[in-house]
């Protein structure tokens, strides 16, 4: 709805919200080596410590959650820091993961990152056999031999890039092929419907 | 914590096999070698993961006091089975498996959550603190699933949920429902399991048989044109015979008895040949005109029956739960539905008749083959399966190249469209340049694909002529030598056939995509019979009851509700309206105020908790009590195709015209309405003239006030319109309301001052509840809002 841009109702509300948003943009704050310290906790997460944080205060965090903002075009780069909770907030986040942190760190978080992003890339295509409105893929992938079944719609296999393709099956698991240029003559006639 | 022991569990503990009887024999072994006790298991449900994310399977197994997982060791080269594959024989685990087990302390557990990744989750326990049993202690993860087991861990999540809240247990929360994920006969998942079809095992006989039914009324004209069909069929084999037999070794050839049939003297050759001439013109109009009656019929039948066959979808869809309407994936259902009836009639009258005649042709111009000259029959016929190979083989990927061509041109469009919309923002930001990079990009695609259909459009054509020039050739070589060396017979015979290997091709391409066009028209014919099926999920109660005169009390009690099973929106809500009052709803957004109101207008069935109107449950209450007695006027308002008088109508068609200029003044819709040029007849909705926001509204209050409602429920009814009208429209709202049960949502706190009582719902619970002094002076979330709005408006003064 168009009017909800002119009118002020909605904004009116969320002035709360949005002062906060403004706050928390203004906080953007980068962390590095100097001002944050990571560290594994036997749960199999990481926490965090910031000695001097806001208004000079430490701040620790038990367990944070690590995400990419460019999963895709920038797997290494801006690298947020956030809260657990299901609303969660950013701490911190983290320019350069090569650069900006200990090589402890990086390994650290990159195996956080690894859990969140996990997608099997496939390796090779046994068969796509198309039926009713569903696609049946045989591949195999980085994670062993994994039959799964997509819909025939655009949505199913998306291209990332022009040679790399992310597809989602039915419950919304997530396969890549990095780059399909690189598949043999035969596996790349059974994705062409796709590409 | 207690755990109520209803029937269902009293069952489990009599034949503990209905819990764990799904586990393989080793494991369960192992876990009474721990000391687990079957009586005691909960649920056991199922994972795909280790917790390093390789792909293995695995089992939660819960018990009263432990969470013990079990995980079996991955195994290289091991196939992964994902939904639509899955089938029951590969959830088979192999017995001489190695087992890695934890375990966990129930009592110990303060909440447990699910992290959800990019294609799965973890399921993740958080410890009490030691010092402070409220507090937070460590958390370690559990578990990890795909997407595909996701259902596992949110039923964990969801069960040491209510444990830690020390709640009841109840019997759906242990309900096994993975069983009814697998198709009974051949036991593969179902692809999507709010559709339970299973497509290998779709009954195509019932289907079919179904389908048939809509043809019956018009089985004469059905029958007509089977005949047209036969006739056609006929006249193709006759045509040839004439043109090569008759013509040639009859009449050419002088055949003395054939003249003396038609008692014509043996010297009158142009005369036989002018009848023969003739003959051959009638039999050619004759084809047209049996081809032109048959078009005819079809056209006659065919939309009918597609008409009929829409109003059974439709009249269905309207009797269906707006949950049905909202699905994403039976929103696509929606769509293809339209185009489902016109794939199955087009099937049922074109394909299939013609399928039969085809088959009549085949074997009756192979049986006149035979008779004229066998050797030349099979070398005829010999060609034939080379023919349906080729346009069997490459038709399916002939579909496929222009089925990428479609959806190139879809996206080229759909890009252009979005270009068109965005033509400001294009403009504005000075991007033209990139924009046409970014057309040129997709016009690119549409280029290729466009090359990639005409250049296998012409591989194909070029083979399929080839093998049927090459079939001729062969009949011609083959007969010629025939005639010549072994002079086994005349060149009358070789034109017939010649005329029959032509024909045959024909039939020849038609069946090779018959068997494809069948199984789409079984695939659509099945979408169709599922929804004219479906159950809906909010149905009227047989002895439902009906009341004359309601009061308009409205109560919730222990309501619990969210739209997917397992995210509930509403938590334990508790709240009543007296008849007459006014209830306003105050809360973020997503806090869950309309879903509130949608519980009250019964177009969602609470999870838990019950809706009552004056004490009797909404579940029990006649749809026409409901319906005739809620009204809602909601920040989106909808116009129907009509003119505005017909759109304040709606609910109440035989209003008359004063009635409805009555409710328009109300709404203080009258002047806008008079202002227009064609006044109450002006036609709006999507085609007729554009309303402004606010007239809309007005004119949806006008609706509402024309059906008189006892309950309304104003659902952010002034959010859309300007402060100035906000006023106007807020004076014919206070009109409405009186008398009348309210419940008004609204972001804009002035507009609930009128309200007796307030509630204020933070993440899908009730965080207060009072009359307006009452919450301010609480001090608490009311209040805040109060404060910031007042500081908001102060704002906009200044401006």
């Amino acid at each position: 709805m168009g009017f909800k841009n002119f009118e002020g109702a909605d904004e009116e509300f969320n002035l709360e919200q949005m002062e906060a948003e403004t706050e928390a943009m203004l906080r953007l704050r980068f962390l590095n080596s100097y001002n944050a310290k990571f560290e594994r906790t036997p749960g199999g997460f990481v926490s965090l410590d910031i000695p001097v944080g806001e208004d000079d205060k430490p701040e620790h965090y038990d367990r944070v959650r690590v995400v990419r903002s460019f999963p895709f075009t920038a797997p290494d780069s801006y690298i947020s820091i956030r809260t657990t909770e299901e609303k969660s907030k950013e701490i911190g986040i983290i320019k350069d993961i090569t650069k900006d942190v200990t090589k402890e760190t990086r390994k650290m978080l990159e195996e956080q990152m690894n859990l969140r992003y996990f997608t099997p890339v496939i390796t090779k295509i046994n068969d796509i056999k198309e039926e009713y409105g569903h696609a049946y893929w045989d591949v195999v992938t980085t994670e062993g031999p994994c039959k799964f079944v997509i819909y025939m719609n655009s949505s199913s296999v998306v291209s990332l890039t022009d040679v790399r393709l992310m597809i989602t099956d039915l419950d919304g698991n997530r396969f890549e092929i990095p780059d399909f240029t690189k598949l043999s003559a035969g596996e790349l006639k059974k994705l062409d419907l796709f590409l | 914590m207690r755990i109520t022991r209803g029937k269902k569990n009293r069952k489990i503990s009599e034949e503990p096999k209905q819990v764990t009887g799904k586990l393989p024999q080793e494991l369960e072994n192992k876990l009474w070698a721990r000391g687990v006790k079957e009586s005691d298991v909960l649920v056991c449900v199922r994972t795909d993961m280790d917790l390093t994310c390789a792909f293995t399977p695995g089992w939660i197994i819960m018990t009263k006091d432990r969470l013990i997982t079990a995980t079996a060791d991955p195994l290289s080269g091991e196939v992964h089975y994902f939904k639509g594959m899955e089938t029951r024989n590969t959830r088979k685990i192999a017995s001489d498996r190695e087992w890695t087990f934890a375990e966990f302390d129930i009592s110990d557990v303060k909440n447990a959550y699910v992290e959800r990744t990019v294609s799965g989750g973890f399921l993740i326990l958080v410890h009490k603190d030691k010092d402070d049993p409220e507090a937070e202690g460590a958390a370690e993860t559990v578990a990890a699933v795909s997407n595909h087991c996701m259902g596992s861990a949110t039923k964990i999540e969801r069960l040491c949920e209510k444990l830690a809240e020390d709640k009841e247990i109840k019997d759906e929360d242990l309900e096994d429902d993975e069983e009814e994920e697998y198709c009974p006969i051949c036991g593969t998942m179902y692809p999507d399991s709010d559709r339970k079809v299973c497509p290998k095992c779709m009954n195509k006989k019932s289907i079919f048989r179904r389908t048939i039914g809509y043809l019956k009324p018009y089985k004469w004209r059905i029958l007509v044109m089977f005949l047209c069909y036969l006739a056609t069929a006929a006249l193709n084999i006759v045509w040839p015979y004439l043109n090569g037999v008759v013509l040639y070794r009859k009449v050419l050839g002088k055949d003395e008895k054939f003249l003396s049939f038609l008692s014509i003297e043996g010297n009158r050759y142009v005369t036989i040949l002018l009848l023969i001439v003739l003959t051959m013109v009638m039999t050619k109009i004759t084809m047209q005109l049996v081809g032109i009656l048959q078009g005819v019929m079809t056209a006659k039948i065919v939309p009918r029956v597609v008409k009929s066959m829409r109003n059974d979808v439709f009249g269905a869809m309207g009797k269906l739960s707006i949950n049905f309407f909202t699905s994403k994936q039976t929103g696509s259902l929606m769509t293809r539905v339209m185009s489902d009836s016109d794939e199955v009639s087009g099937f049922f009258i074109d394909g299939l008749p013609y399928f039969l005649i085809n088959v009549f042709s085949i074997i009756a111009m192979a049986v006149v083959m035979f008779r004229l000259s066998w050797p030349l029959a099979i070398v005829a016929l010999m060609f034939m399966p080379i023919t349906f190979l080729v346009s069997w083989k490459m038709l399916p990927r002939l579909w496929h190249r222009y089925g990428r061509r479609h959806r190139a041109t879809r996206s080229l469009n759909s890009k252009i469209h979005d270009n068109l919309s965005g033509a400001r923002v294009v403009k504005a930001f000075g991007q033209e340049s990139s924009e046409v990079k970014r057309f040129d990009k997709s016009n690119e695609k549409v280029r290729s694909a466009d090359l990639a259909v005409m250049n296998y459009d012409n591989k194909f054509s070029a083979l399929y002529s080839a093998a049927e020039n090459l079939a001729s050739l062969m009949v011609y070589i083959v007969g010629a030598y025939l005639i010549l060396i072994q002079k086994r017979f005349d060149y009358a015979i070789l034109i017939t056939f010649a005329g029959y290997v032509g024909q045959m091709t024909g039939p020849m391409d038609f069946m090779s995509f018959f068997f494809r066009w069948f199984t789409n028209c079984m695939n659509s014919a099945q979408r169709m019979f599922e929804i004219i099926d479906a159950v809906p999920e909010i149905a009227e109660k047989e002895d439902a009851v009906s009341l004359d005169t309601i009061e308009g009390t409205i109560e919730m009690k222990n309501v619990t509700f969210g739209y997917e099973k397992n995210k509930p929106v509403l938590k334990n809500i508790n709240m009543k309206v007296e008849g007459g009052h006014m209830l306003g709803i105050v809360g973020r957004s997503g806090a869950g105020k309309t879903t509130i109101v949608n519980l009250i207008s019964r177009l969602y069935d609470p999870q838990e908790g019950s809706v009552t109107l004056d004490g009797v449950n909404l579940k029990d209450l006649s749809f026409k009590t409901l319906r005739g007695n809620v009204a809602m006027v909601s920040q989106e308002t909808y116009m129907f195709m009509g003119t505005v008088a017909e759109n304040i109508a709606y609910a109440k068609k035989d209003a008359s015209r004063a009635e409805i200029i009555r409710a328009a003044v109300l709404a203080s819709a009258h002047d806008f309405i008079c202002r227009m040029p064609d006044g109450y007849d002006t036609m709006i909705g999507s085609s007729g003239r554009e309303l402004s926001g606010g007239e809309r509204q007005r004119i949806s209050i006008a609706r509402a006030i024309l059906a008189n409602p006892k309950i309304l429920i104003l659902d952010e009814a002034t959010a859309a319109v300007d402060t100035e009208t906000e006023q106007a429209i807020q004076q014919s709202i206070n009109m409405l309301i009186k008398g009348r049960t309210t419940i008004s949502i609204a972001h804009r706190l002035s507009t609930l001052r009128d309200a007796d009582t307030l509630i204020v719902i933070d993440e899908g619970k009730i965080a207060e509840e009072g009359t307006h002094e009452e919450l301010l002076a609480k001090k608490g979330v009311y209040y805040k809002l109060k404060e910031l709005q007042t500081k908001a408006l102060a704002l906009k003064g200044i401006e």
